[in-house]
């Protein structure tokens, strides 16, 4: 599957970025360098369409990534050209180009200084915001990073985006609590969206094993980490992420269910019984073989899974089914 | 697939032609025996159509119809599990139309970015790990 320059490409591999920033010269070259912004310039320059900018975007992103300052910087100059040095996206642009370039720390503070001069003067400025905490985060400054988020988050709580970023630096302090009270906002916000039940679930799931199985909060971590998977599955049918989930904590929890757990009402959601969870875990197995094995052989609308995720459902399958034959024998 | 539907609408578009070449001829006959009777002074007879042009008519635009419809690409699912599964089980694969170009508005899983968050890119340290895959890659 070839990467596409209409897609943003934070997530790609090392491989796929190259090649998208390999394809800059010849964009740069066959697309116009100036796209007049008037109305009476429009009618006789050349046309331009929304997909080109967001290729410019994307193509800044991966040069940057890739070390190819030169075209980097030509994305941005067009785009300054066409929407303005005063556009919050640009000036957020701008500032990443100068992070990507600043080679101690030094350079670092004077950028994140030029953020703070920008946001002295309007500080509702989103983009820049969001560079300051992502610039704040890099230099390891995760304190200071969280406030200004939390900041962000007090004048534009709809944020998803800042929410998720939130639950992520909470999780990275290991203050579980706090990064699933951030992520429920993003499932509150974005309530269809699968990855981010499963996300949740997986961060449960952290927190459960983090407390010990003999805690209080681990049969509440366990039961919601359980509900999240199922949610996702519900949203999204065949989610190689949301079975390999249900299993892990369906397999987790029958280990466990030797030794009778006390229950406790008071967190409201208690573990569903034995038989239920038996055939959670026996249907997540049965889905993850199928999507292992279909992926496997390449069958035809079965390729769009990750790589590493099958090879991941393969190696867990494989794990439970030498665990059965051990206990067999 | 699609020759089969294309040959039935250009079938239809056949029928249909041959449809309108024989109400046009009919026309033409029956004005030129009008004109004839007047000559001759016999009674007017009243021109209308033969029931088997219009069948033909009829037929013609259904094929038509048949064929169009058997050449549009598959509907996409409605039901929000299904689409969404089919956008992690088949990828860009199912999103392809009949030329085997994907469509323009496919974005793969569109709450990816709440994930990925581009507007919090860590630069720097995407720079750093590029550099360490280029170094191990032309090691190996």
């Amino acid at each position: 599957m070839a990467p596409s320059l209409l897609h943003p490409p934070s997530q790609l591999s090392p491989a796929a970025a190259l090649e998208l920033s390999q394809q800059a010269p010849a964009l740069l070259q066959s697309s116009p360098s100036t796209v007049s912004s008037s109305p009476l310039g429009a009618i006789f320059s050349a046309s331009e369409s929304p997909e080109l900018w967001i290729k410019y975007e994307n193509l800044l992103l991966s040069c940057l990534r890739t070390g190819d300052d030169l075209a980097a910087q030509q994305c941005l100059e067009r785009l300054a050209a066409r929407f303005g040095e005063d556009n919050e996206r640009i000036m957020a642009f701008r500032g990443l180009v100068k992070e990507a370039d600043a080679q101690h720390p030094g350079k670092l503070e004077a950028v994140l200084k030029d953020y703070e001069e920008i946001l002295k003067e309007n500080d509702t400025n989103i983009p820049i915001t969001k560079r300051r905490v992502a610039l704040l985060r890099s230099m390891g400054r995760v304190s200071e990073a969280v406030s200004a988020l939390v900041q962000l988050l007090d004048f534009s709580p709809t944020d998803a985006e800042g929410w998720s970023e939130l639950a992520d630096l909470y999780l990275s302090q290991g203050m579980y609590p706090q990064a699933i009270y951030a992520l429920e906002e993003v499932v509150i916000l974005a309530p269809n969206a699968w990855n981010i039940h499963a996300r949740l679930g997986e961060m449960q799931y952290m927190a459960a094993t983090a407390s010990g199985a003999g805690g209080s909060s681990y049969q509440k971590h366990m039961a919601e980490s359980l509900k999240r998977f199922s949610r996702s599955i519900e949203l999204c049918d065949d989610y190689l992420r949301g079975y390999y989930g249900l299993k892990l904590v369906t397999a987790r929890l029958l280990k466990e269910s030797g030794k009778p757990a006390k229950q406790n009402d008071e967190g409201g959601l208690r573990l569903p019984d034995t038989s239920t969870i038996e055939r959670l875990n026996e249907l997540a197995t049965a889905k993850l073989s199928e999507i292992v094995r279909h992926s496997t052989a390449g069958d035809r609308g079965w390729r769009g899974y990750d790589e590493v995720e099958v090879a991941a459902a393969r190696e867990l399958l494989s794990e439970d089914a030498s665990a059965a034959s051990r206990i067999e024998r | 697939m699609t020759w089969i539907s294309k040959a039935i609408t250009l079938f239809g578009a056949v029928l249909l032609g041959h449809a309108c070449y024989s109400a046009q001829e009919h026309s033409a006959l029956q004005s030129f025996k009008a004109a004839t009777a007047t000559l001759t002074s016999s009674s007017l007879a009243v021109a209308s159509l033969p029931v088997d042009i219009a069948i033909e008519t009829v037929i013609a635009i259904i094929v038509i119809l048949f064929g169009l419809v058997l050449g549009t690409r598959p509907l996409r699912p409605i039901q929000w599990r299904v689409w969404a599964g089919k956008i992690e089980r088949e990828g860009e694969e199912g999103f392809m139309d009949n030329d085997g170009e994907v469509n323009k508005d496919f974005v793969g899983n569109p709450f990816k970015f709440l994930e990925t968050r581009p507007g919090f890119v860590d630069i720097r340290k995407q720079r750093k790990e590029f550099a360490s895959w280029v170094k191990t890659s032309s090691a190996q």
